[in-house]
Parts: C-alpha cells; structure tokens; sequence
C-alpha cells in the first residue's frame, strides 16, 4: 500500500517560518548513519513529525529538522536528520516532501548525503564520494515499463557550482590536514535503487558495466526535485562498503557503523563549505 | 541439507503481478517458514529470449539460474516490513547451484542430472514485457541469459524469509528433462 505524507511542502513553509523567520544559507540532509553538524549554535529543533505529520522508520535517522549557526557570526544552515524513502511504501510527493518544502522555503542551497555501496573498486569504505552524476533506476514511473529503458540510458550529469565548490574545499583540507586525518575526495556516479534488497552480484557487475562508482536507495528523487528551481543541490556519498566477489557482503549494521566513521571526515567537509557559502 | 521425504509445499501457477504478493507473503510465507520449517524454495519458471550463447543446436534448454537481475522497476518487500526478515536482504549467494543441492547422496546416484544442466544468470523483467531485439542485446551485454517475469519476486521473498532458492529456467515450449525432476523429487 502506498503511503503518502499529511502534510503538504507549503504547510511544512509555515512551520519552519514560525522557526525562523531567516531564511538559512543552505539545507543539509543526512542519510543512514551520517552524522555531522551536531552542534549549531542557537539550535532550533523541529520534530518531523511536527514538520510533515509523521516520523522516518528506518534505523539511524532521529526524525528531526535543528536551524543554526555553525559559528558565531557564521551563516545559517537547516540540518534534516532522514529521510522517507520509496522502499518504505511512501509515494514520490512524500519522498520529495522535505526538499520540496527546502526550495519553498527559499534556501538556494542543498547538501545531501547518503550511505552507499562502492561499486568502483578503487574506493574503501569510509570514503566520500561527491556525485559529478547519478542513474535513476528508482523512479515509480519504471514501475510501468521495468527498468530497461533506465539502463538504456546514460547518466545524468549533476555537476554545478556548488559541486565544483565542495570539490575545491576538499582539496584544500586535504592539504592542510594531517596524513592520518585526511582521504582525497571521490567523484563519481551514483545510481539510486528502488531497494530494500541490496544488490546480487550480477545486479553490481551490471552497474560496473553502466560506469556508476557507488549504490543506494535514496538522494536521486531530491536531485531531481532541485531540477529548474532557485536551489542548487549537490550530494556526497559515505562509502560503507565495496562490493568485491570474494567478500561476504554485511548488512544495514555494517552501514551504519562505516558511516559513523566517515562523519568526523564529512563534518570538516561541511563546515568549511559552509563557512565559504556564508 | 537433506529433503529426502521431507514435507513439502507444492504451489502451482503463476504469480502474475508484484502487488499480488501482499496476499502472498504473510500467510504463506509464515507457513513455509515457521510452521513447516521449509529451507529451500523450488521454482520452477518459464524463460524467453535465450542468449546465442546459451542455446544447444540453435535450440534454448532448461538451465539453473545462478543469480539474476532484478529490471522489473519493482521489488516484492517495498512497504512496512514484514518482521520475518530483515529491512535490508542480503540476496547474494541464494540460489542454490547443482553442488549443493539437496540430498546429494541421493542425487549423485542418479548421476546428479542437476550438474547436468547450464547455469545462466535471468534478468527479471517487468510481468507480460517482452524485450525487442535491441533490448535483449541490452539485456545480455548487462550480463543476463535469459529473462523470466516470476522467478525474480518470488527469489526476493523467499530469500527475505530466509530461505534458499533451487530456480529453474524453462524455455518457452521445453519440458524438465525426466531424471531432473526425479532429483527434484528426491
């Protein structure tokens, strides 16, 4: 059964103007697992099921909207804390819900993130992947005609200005942090799944084969969402594990805890971003 | 694993649509789960366009599938979880393959006819598609052999409840050879 949200993005625009009345500089939404931004200063917190009428269920997001500052005097951001996804039941206006209700708002930033199996077998887990592109294999509309005219065609390009801008501050922290601390940047292609199975062999050696870099179940619905508004959107990837044949492939606790490690890394990554969107 | 006289379940017919499933997989499932404690799912499903690769004399032949693409655009667990199973299925190394299939002391006395039979790699696609030549030569540079509409869904819940899967390709027109269906009885 299709689920869908009670509440509208415009009704969601109500609730977070009475938050507050400053528009923030940029939106960040963490997927599984993925921590970062913990402490805004002046922190707001809305509970989605405040927000949109109802809470994630999915392990490892806490459900919540925080609007805050990452430093004194510093620029405004909206952490969201989950996400809804297809494979939970929910339709594509609920799954959009949040960066619907983030272009509403007027936020011209987007960072999103996600938890996601490395197919390019350079990567390692803990590895952060900026998307330069993403497949979309998810979308209900393939629900009409299967998945062959997805795989048919090429990736889209997601690149953009605030793409180029988080590559470039993630080259230069990598200069400037200690060896141990450090790990370049990866780019890449992800392509978003319906899920929640993960991927069989064959299904990873195909995705090889359509040159996507990392696997996952959720982002491309909100890229497509920031398509032709006045929000830009860019997404990075936490790379939980890499698909390799003769490894035993974990499960959503692996995710989590590759995730948890990766988040000291993308935190860094973050606040100096946002410092230079400020 | 041994099924020699065990009990078993024997379903007949198609499942023709995903959304059927629902009534599929509570019941059902609890009972091949919990009540028999069923291990190893048997599906036997009809195939289509088999690779050049894959054919004897031009001809297409029942094969074992070893793993598969899901190109449905859909997948059986989408929803509330159902408790039996975990939120995330792992499907990786489900399919049970000749050598370790069930009974073998039984099977290899009739010459295991399983280990007989190729092995292929099926691309699930949506219920009633019939791909066109430029898609099948899409499907098979993706890495499948052959497709099927039922063998996928039915491989995912099984899988999410925890079961192994013994899946057979049957190629449109073709019949499972006698001596394979007396290891599957056995």
């Amino acid at each position: 059964m299709i689920k869908s949200a009670p509440r509208t993005a415009a009704e969601a625009v109500v609730a977070l103007k009475k938050l507050s009345s400053e528009v923030p500089v940029a939106a960040v939404v963490l997927g599984s697992g993925v921590s970062v931004l913990d402490k805004l200063l002046d922190p707001l917190v809305l509970p989605y099921q405040d927000l949109f009428g109802m809470a994630p269920g999915v392990a490892g997001h806490s459900g919540t909207l925080t609007v805050g500052r990452i430093a004194e005097g510093g620029p405004l951001v909206a952490v969201l804390r989950g996400r809804f996804h297809l494979y939970e039941g929910y339709d594509w206006p609920t799954v959009t819900l949040a960066t619907r209700a983030i272009v509403e708002w007027g936020v011209p930033n987007l960072l999103l993130t996600n938890a996601a199996g490395g197919l390019n077998l350079d990567f390692s887990v803990g590895d952060l992947m900026v998307l330069t592109g993403y497949r979309d294999h998810l979308n209900p509309q393939l629900k009409e005609t299967g998945l062959l005219p997805a795989i048919a065609k090429p990736a889209t390009d997601c690149r953009n200005k605030l793409t180029e801008k988080l590559l470039s501050v993630g080259e230069v922290l990598a200069i400037t942090q200690s060896s141990a601390e450090s790990r370049p940047l990866r780019q890449g292609v992800y392509a978003g799944l319906l899920g929640p199975t993960y991927e069989t062999m064959a299904e990873i050696e195909m995705l090889r084969k359509l040159k996507a870099d990392a696997v996952g179940m959720s982002t491309v619905p909100e890229m497509l969402c920031c398509d032709g508004t006045n929000t830009t959107a860019c997404a990075v990837s936490v790379i939980t594990n890499v698909w390799r044949p003769d490894e035993a492939m974990g499960g959503h606790e692996e995710v989590l805890e590759a995730s948890k490690n990766a988040s000291k890394r993308l935190d860094r990554l973050f606040r100096a971003m946002l410092a230079e969107l400020g | 694993m041994k099924l020699r006289n065990a009990k078993r379940i024997d379903f007949t017919g198609t499942c023709p649509e995903f959304d059927f499933f629902e009534k599929f997989s509570d019941a059902t499932i609890d009972l091949i789960r919990n009540k028999e404690k069923a291990e190893v799912v048997i599906v036997v499903d009809r195939a289509f366009g088999f690779a050049a690769s894959h054919l004897k004399d031009n001809a297409a032949e029942p094969h074992l599938i070893s793993d598969h693409l899901n190109l449905t655009g859909d997948n059986p667990l989408v929803g509330p979880n159902n408790p039996i199973g975990e939120r995330f299925p792992v499907v990786n190394n489900i399919y049970l393959s000749a050598a370790d299939t069930i009974d073998q002391e039984e099977t290899w006395t009739m010459g295991n006819p399983l280990s007989k039979l190729r092995t292929g790699i099926a691309a699930g696609v949506k219920y009633g598609a019939v791909p066109g030549p430029a898609e099948l030569d899409l499907l098979y540079s993706m890495g499948a052999h052959f497709y099927n509409w039922n063998t996928v869904p039915t491989m995912i819940i099984a899988a999410h409840a925890g079961l192994k899967v013994l899946a057979l390709a049957v190629p449109e027109g073709g019949v499972l050879p006698p001596q394979v269906l007396m290891a599957i009885n056995r």
